[in-house]
């Protein structure tokens, strides 16, 4: 059967998001951009990141995803990701390695409704015609400098964003628990674009991301679309194949 | 209706020295039992890099010995990833041509494109282009294959005038088929008078309505070969055992298993976004067929698991709707045992065949 992570939640799960409940209120977002990356990365570590409950995609990617909210209940954020493709049983799934938020507020939000193992970053996003750019500094550095090259107009539904996997502790049977949020948005898209990728800083360590090698540019999009963060549908348990550990919430 | 098999030659791990080999034996010797018992047709994919799901990098090679263990099976040669970066299209002229001189005439030939970022990046191929370069090419074949000389300026390749050698038994030359999974594609078949080879799964209702488009356009068709080859060919899972409930549970674990595997697949439409995979192709048909191994929620609709009569009552579903052939993978991952795979073709072969007649679906000449 395809290899499975190997990743000991214990190594982790000290430090995830509490969630506060498993149904926080649903946030519409409306005209966000989002700017996404993806890279083949060296298969030769993915095993050893993703936790058991999930497979690697053949072949192994990651996803930088920097999307810009105008608009939410806690006021206007920039959420930026790095993520690796993954697989719940047969479903697409991106698991979250760590995010930066450039607003206190959302950062809360977004770490006790959703399981975000968000940072405190400053976070720029800018569009120009020759090329879309992002930068995430924290704690004193560009810990990502990262551009899609070359947009070129292409349809929204052309774009496939897949569904988080967040890791996040929650109370539950009278103790706490680690669990996988499968936090899944719908997009309504009224723009889109496609080009190629560059990564020009990555700072492995401060997206938890140590042994990510990007080794082949596979894609980068950007788009102007109508989104959200939804209600939580799933949760899984991460120690257990997710055919066997996913439920319903 | 005809029937016949296919091959995607997954290999389970861990790999050692004899998985490999004991996948391709197992699977010779299921191809000339069916060969023995009646099939028709036997079919073999061509794919790269799908770890355990697709061992089947070289299927012209599986398909040579094939042609030269039995005697009377049609050799399915598909698809071929008409794609240059995949193989030049000279080199699957001449490759198609000694498989068919080698299986004495027995050679069809499908065409594709590959619909994954896996293959289509490890040749470093345009997802943007593979459409295009597969209408040019399947254009060309059948000169290469007809023509004294040969030459070609194009977009996917050119070439100044060669002798293509040798040229393929068959008379005028094999029968030309594309892999239909992305929507729409059923017409690029239609229109260019090729042989539709389904590649999903189940379904019928909605294969009902493509293989009526299918026919409809094709009446109408500019044939790239030099006759029209209106069939449709449809894939299946088989396993068949006289206890229905144990052909079922046996069949479902079978296609929840290659179900699975096809699912960690990176899809061409989910890594590069583009026009040209308006679809994820047979990946999200599968992810909805089946939620994996040993998944036994419920019967699938269209599959041919169960004991015969359940396998024939299926079978005729689809001849209603238009299907002129069925092609059935046997096992995935060696999940079955190998003795009941070739039981399950036994009983398949004297218990399901009698009831359907079985003559020769030749191709209709063009016109």
């Amino acid at each position: 059967m395809p290899l499975s992570g190997t990743l000991d939640i214990r190594t982790l799960a000290g430090d995830a998001p509490r969630l506060a409940s498993l149904h926080p209120d649903p946030w519409e977002l409306e005209d966000a951009q989002v700017l996404q990356l993806m890279y083949e990365i060296d298969d030769a570590h993915i095993l050893g990141l993703l936790p058991p409950a999930l497979h690697p995609t053949i072949p192994p990617v990651v996803t930088f995803t920097v999307a810009r909210f105008t608009e939410s209940p806690v006021g206007p954020f920039t959420l930026a990701q790095a993520r690796l493709g993954c697989r719940a049983g047969v479903r697409p799934r991106g698991f979250l390695l760590r995010a930066y938020c450039d607003a206190a507020a959302a950062r809360d939000a977004l770490a006790s409704g959703w399981g975000y193992d968000c940072r405190d970053g400053e976070i720029s996003l800018h569009r120009y015609h020759d090329s879309i750019t992002t930068t995430v500094h924290a704690d004193g550095a560009d810990v990502l400098r990262a551009s899609l090259v070359d947009p070129e107009p292409i349809s929204g539904g052309d774009i496939q964003y897949t569904a988080n996997m967040n890791l996040a502790r929650v109370d539950e049977g009278g103790g706490e628990q680690a669990l996988l949020v499968q936090v899944d948005p719908e997009y309504r898209f009224h723009h889109a674009e496609r080009g190629r990728p560059r990564i020009d800083v990555f700072a492995r360590e401060a997206w938890a991301a140590r042994g990510v090698e990007p080794v082949y540019p596979v894609a980068a999009t950007f788009a102007r679309c109508d989104t959200g963060l939804p209600r939580i549908r799933y949760v899984c348990d991460p120690n257990k194949p997710a055919l066997v550990g996913t439920r319903e919430v | 209706m005809k029937f016949g098999i296919f091959y995607e030659l997954s290999v389970p791990r861990p790999w050692g020295p004899e998985s490999e080999r004991t996948v391709y034996l197992n699977a010779l010797e299921q191809v000339r039992l069916a060969d023995e018992l009646g099939f028709d047709q036997v079919w073999c994919v061509e794919h790269h890099f799908l770890e355990e799901y697709s061992h089947s990098s070289a299927p012209e090679l599986f398909l040579t010995a094939c042609a030269m263990q039995t005697q009377r099976i049609r050799i399915g040669h598909g698809i071929v990833v008409c794609v240059p970066q995949f193989n030049h299209p000279v080199r699957i002229a001449e490759r198609t041509a000694v498989l068919d001189i080698l299986s004495g005439g027995r050679l069809e030939v499908g065409t594709g494109r590959s619909a994954t970022w896996t293959e289509l990046a490890g040749f470093q191929a345009d997802p943007d282009e593979t459409k295009k370069t597969w209408d040019e090419i399947v254009r060309c074949l059948p000169k290469m294959w007809t023509q004294e000389r040969f030459s070609h300026q194009g977009r996917a390749f050119s070439m100044p005038s060669r002798a293509i050698l040798p040229k393929p038994y068959q008379k005028p030359h094999p029968p030309l088929w594309v892999a239909v999974t992305s929507p729409g594609t059923e017409l690029d078949a239609a229109d260019r008078g090729l042989g539709s080879l389904g590649l999903t799964f189940g379904g019928i209702a909605e294969q009902e309505t493509k293989i009526a488009e299918y026919r409809r356009r094709i009446r109408v068709c500019d044939p790239v070969g030099d006759f029209v080859n209106e069939q449709v060919n449809t894939v299946n899972f088989l396993y068949c055992h006289e206890d229905a409930a144990t052909g079922i549970k046996t069949g479902q674990r079978l296609a929840g298993t290659f179900n699975y595997l096809a699912a960690q697949l990176l899809a061409a439409r989910e890594a590069y976004p583009t026009r040209s995979y308006p679809s994820l192709g047979l990946l999200p048909q599968l992810r909805q067929e089946a939620a994996g191994p040993g998944d036994g929620a419920r019967v699938p609709e269209g599959l041919c698991i169960g004991d015969p009569q359940r396998v024939i009552e299926v079978v005729k579903r689809w001849e209603s709707v238009g299907v002129d052939r069925i092609n059935f993978l046997l096992n995935a991952m060696e999940t079955v045992p190998q003795e009941q795979v070739l039981e399950s073709l036994r009983l398949f072969a004297s218990e399901v065949m009698p009831a359907f007649a079985t003559e020769a679906a030749a191709p209709a000449a063009a016109g």
